[in-house]
């Protein structure tokens, strides 16, 4: 591909919340990033094909009304046939924490040609929002664009209360032979089955997980320290900018 | 006038020249009886409020300080190209009968207020400190109130629904516990916006139209003004409580900072207390304005023309836009689903003039509605206590026990169970949280934050620190001293996480029962003294506040009032925050130093509140060497001597240094050198919480430099830090994980 200053779309519906700092992290690893409101692509004033990235950020979209994300999931839904386009142009996508609850309930992970849900994020186990630092690892042997070349144990922060992963056993069965669950807690926080933080579609260019990489972008946001100027964060946006240049 | 006044009229005045609104009680003249030994002292106040709280923030003339007293909130600078604005709000009466609905809408007030100021500040930070009784106990509860339990559930999850949905992080606060909330909780909620300094001044010009955004109209709410300056009985109705929705108001601050940006209006208010009649009111205050009430948006047909004047209804702001920009803002609503609908045009006839279908329901002078209040004198009366200093010897192998009932009770205990509620980190700028070292499990002094992201410059050196001092029981003692108590914990608070106090400004919440008590209006005049003197001591200006009266329940005969409890917020700038000092031990073999007197009396204690009720012994905090000491410490931080830092507050020194523990490095102390040096017992040195203290962990290489530099300064050396243990000499030796347990209430449920 080779782009040199690949642009990015911060996809917000009322109710986002972490679309600065998505849209901060991304022009730092070196997008050219926008943060655009659904209502402008529903229009078709603007065309998400334009974009060689997507985010849809964390938040309360539509107050999380009906179920977190759901409401968002059905106006992304009226743009389906883009959005299945820029999937199987195998451009990345990532959904944080209700955008991973949106990419769950469009059908667009655990993936499904007819974009079905297959899965869902419930309730977490303690029944209320919790927000915390959790250790985590990547699955290496996963093909998710996003997660590579990160080795070592992690923490990132999580905040919500609908994360808990769950879907039927024939559905995890093949979120694990495929290596589909490309971020596993360590420390779960909210009961997710299989311990799973965040899931890849095959090919591995879609992300949705619930921990905010956005979060742990600096170092010096991290609890106790951490003298390096980037965090763990940055090298889930990194690894998309040299996936696209490359 | 020669007719007599309509029904909007009426309500316009009541709710423009409430409580509430005009603070007016604070503002009255007070003549003030004073009796201390049987000796009687009167002093006379013209305006209490411009005699003490003004008074030092006049008297100190900050340079930093950009807008004080006159906006919705208080501004100073952050840096050449911003300010920070900081406006903490109480809602305590709604929070009484509705917790939830009270909390949330009070949290969405507040931020609305950090929008309204200037032309509007950008959100970032979310505070809330609560007074409740103990949800744990049982209390002997008339029928129609609501349980502690309840009470405490409900506002914390208010607060967390509003704050975590509309996206601005819950990073600091304070939460104490005293039986004496059991009828009426306080429930204070802040906001700190960030500003470009040119977006400070408002202008409103005749021809602007009358522009609202957000929320529509409906019956919710209406008095919520005056009813919020009246006792709550078993009668009050909750229909006085309005409904909160976060996303609305999402989408009101999406709208103003796009509309901001592009210069759209030239002034912009909220609309709070009071509703339209105070917001258009308040902007028209020095032209005049005509408002058309049948083009308000409603949400219930069924409402009467001084209820849409009035109507408390969340989440409306009123934008004033000159013609020629009226389109491109209805573009900038539509794109955000945001509602917005035009009331009316700003005139310069002087007058504010309020019509329903051409029909003129209200016709009222701006002069008159804004200056036209008439001034109470009240009468204060205060008599000094009478102390005492009695308390039971204890064998040492009993204070272990005592130990784990202070370090348990609610208002030391970790406060886990309702922070990880709350969404810290949304923004990812908040560089300490309520918690700090690796494993999250030491308390933090104030928040700090570094706004990058909203600054867009992410070589930033610069952040700013968070802190409160709040305390129940002192104010129980002594007014005056729970005001010094309060101002002195929020300094120490905000030095040892290393910000500059040179810089720093607070805000003062007095929250009081029935002001026409001359008792109670005693107790309020000598916080407010107490809060005055030491600003200027410490030469720390107030930039803003609120108080709040009548926090007492009647039933039948009998009037249950709170204490007049005092709330400092403190803001100060960070120089560099890389070099933030945290209060979690760092390694092992360091020495311990605590700084500061140690001084007599338990009074306020929690250990007293548990083991010796009748000791209401306090010493006055010595303030004549503080700000020296303070600021030495702040320089031995820049030298990299001291590398963690705690203040002691409640449960006393021994739950402060074992807090600092938590992270996983322990420590092993004696406390016989205080014992000596300061005169004072050993209950006294272990669980008193007078004077003002802090604990450092100094780095053993420099040990020598940081006594040499503490020449002259009170400090003792106590011991050094371990590994895995909390050890006092001869009183007890346990396991860190053991005290940790019982300070994060494992085993109990909420």
């Amino acid at each position: 591909m080779g782009i040199k200053r690949p642009k990015a779309l911060i996809l917000r519906a009322s109710g986002t919340n972490c679309d600065l700092e998505t849209k901060n992290a991304f022009d730092i690893v070196g997008f050219h990033s926008e943060i655009v409101h659904i209502n402008e692509f529903i229009s078709r004033k603007k065309s998400i094909l334009d974009y060689d990235a997507i985010a849809i950020p964390g938040g309360f979209s539509y107050g999380d009304d009906i179920s977190a994300g759901k409401i968002f999931a059905i106006r992304i839904k009226s743009l389906k046939e883009d959005f299945k386009k820029f999937i199987e142009d195998k451009r990345p996508l990532i959904g944080i924490c209700n955008g991973f609850q949106v990419l769950v309930k469009t059908g667009f992970l655990p993936e499904d040609p007819s974009y079905r849900q297959r899965a869902t994020l419930y309730l977490n186990d303690c029944g209320h929002f919790v927000c915390k630092w959790v250790k985590m690892r990547i699955n290496k042997k996963s093909k998710c664009i996003w997660t590579q070349k990160i080795d070592c144990d992690f923490y990132l922060p999580v905040a919500h209360g609908e994360g808990k992963f769950i879907a039927p056993k024939n559905i995890l069965d093949y979120i694990s032979k495929n290596n589909m669950d490309a971020i596993k807690y360590i420390e779960n926080p909210n009961g997710s089955i299989n311990d799973i933080a965040g899931i890849t579609n095959e090919y591995g260019n879609v992300l949705g997980l619930m921990p905010h990489p956005e979060r742990a972008f600096f170092g010096i946001l991290k609890p106790g320290f951490y003298d390096k100027k980037y965090y763990i964060g940055y090298e889930f946006f990194r690894n998309a900018r040299d996936y696209l240049r490359f | 006038m020669k007719r007599n006044p309509t029904r909007t009229e009426i309500e316009t005045i009541a709710q423009t020249w409430s409580e509430h609104c005009k603070h007016k009680t604070f503002n009255s003249p007070v003549e003030l009886s004073l009796i201390k030994n049987g000796k009687r002292k009167i002093i006379r106040f013209k305006n209490l409020f411009k005699e003490t709280i003004v008074y030092a923030t006049e008297k100190l003339n900050k340079k930093y300080c950009l807008s004080v007293f006159k906006d919705n909130a208080g501004i100073i600078e952050f840096d050449k190209n911003y300010g920070l604005c900081f406006k903490v709000e109480t809602h305590n009466h709604p929070s009484a009968i509705e917790p939830y609905g009270g909390a949330e809408t009070g949290v969405g007030g507040v931020i609305r207020d950090i929008l309204g100021v200037g032309l509007g500040a950008k959100p970032i930070l979310n505070t809330d400190n609560f007074c409740f009784a103990y949800p744990n106990k049982k209390y002997n509860l008339k029928k129609s109130f609501l349980t502690p339990h309840k009470i405490v559930n409900g506002v914390v999850e208010g607060v967390r629904d509003y704050g975590n949905k509309v996206g601005i992080p819950t990073v600091c606060g304070s939460v104490s516990f005293d039986d004496c909330y059991f009828y009426n909780p306080l429930v204070y909620v802040g906001c700190v916006g960030i500003i470009p300094k040119d977006c400070i001044e408002k202008k409103v010009e005749p021809g602007s139209f009358v522009f609202v955004i957000g929320g529509l109209t409906g019956k919710d709410g209406i008095g919520g003004a005056t009813f919020s300056s009246a006792d709550i009985t078993e009668d009050t109705s909750s229909s006085h409580v309005q409904i909160g929705n976060a996303i609305v108001e999402k989408k009101v601050i999406d709208v103003i900072l796009e509309a901001r940006d592009e210069k759209l209006y030239t002034a912009i208010t909220d609309c709070g207390a009071g509703g339209f009649s105070s917001a258009v009111g308040e902007l028209a205050k020095d032209c005049g304005v005509c408002v058309n009430l049948e083009k308000v948006l409603l949400k219930d047909k069924e409402i009467k023309p001084w209820q849409i004047w009035l109507s408390e209804s969340q989440e409306r702001m009123v934008l004033v836009v000159p013609p020629k920009n009226i389109d491109r803002l209805i573009e900038i609503c539509k794109k955000n689903d945001c509602n917005y609908y035009i009331i009316g045009e700003f005139t310069n006839d002087g007058k504010l003039t309020v019509k329903y279908n051409n029909y003129t329901v209200c016709d009222i002078d701006m002069e008159f509605l804004h200056k036209g209040i008439i001034k109470i004198k009240r009468k204060a009366i205060y008599k000094y206590p009478s102390m005492k200093n009695s308390f039971k010897k204890i064998k040492k192998s009993d204070i272990y026990d005592r130990f784990k009932s202070v370090i348990s009770d609610l208002n030391v205990a970790s406060k886990r169970w309702i922070i990880e509620q709350y969404d810290h980190e949304v923004i990812g700028q908040s560089v300490l949280k309520p918690f700090c070292s690796k494993n999250q499990s030491v308390p933090t002094d104030a928040c700090v934050i570094w706004p990058s992201q909203c600054i867009g410059d992410f070589n930033l050196e610069k952040g700013f620190a968070v802190s409160h001092g709040i305390n129940p029981r002192i104010a129980k003692i002594s007014p005056y001293d729970m005001a010094f108590y309060c101002i002195d914990e929020a300094v120490r608070n905000i030095i040892c996480v290393g910000a500059d106090i040179k810089r720093a400004a607070m805000l003062d919440n007095f929250c009081s029962a029935n002001p026409n008590k001359k008792t109670i209006m005693g107790e309020f005049v000598m916080a407010a003294l107490g809060a005055r003197d030491l600003a200027i001591k410490y030469s720390i200006p107030f930039i803003s506040g609120k108080d709040s009266f009548y926090n007492q329940t009647r039933i039948g005969r009998k009037e249950y009032s709170i204490p007049t409890t005092l709330l400092i917020s403190m803001i100060a700038p960070i120089e560099n925050v890389r070099k933030i000092i945290t209060s979690d031990f760092k390694s092992e073999n360091n020495p311990i130093y605590v700084i500061g007197r140690f001084l007599k009396g338990l009074g306020g204690s929690i250990y007293s509140y548990i083991f010796e009720k009748r000791n209401n012994f306090i010493t006055s905090i010595d303030v004549s060497q503080n700000l020296k000491v303070y600021e030495r410490v702040k320089k031995a931080m820049d030298l990299g001597y001291i590398i963690s830092a705690h203040d002691v507050s409640d449960g006393g020194f021994v739950c402060a240094i074992s807090e600092m523990s938590f992270g996983g490095i322990g420590f092993n102390v004696k406390i016989d050198d205080i014992v000596k040096k300061y005169n004072v017992s050993d209950i006294e040195v272990l669980f008193g919480e007078c004077g003002s203290k802090i604990i450092v962990e100094v780095d053993k290489n420099f040990q020598k430099d940081f006594e040499n530099l503490f020449k002259g300064i009170p400090f003792v050396k106590i011991g050094y830090t371990i590994k895995d243990r909390i050890v006092f000499n001869d009183i007890f030796d346990v396991s860190i994980e053991e005290v940790r347990d019982l300070w994060e209430l494992k085993g109990l449920k909420h």
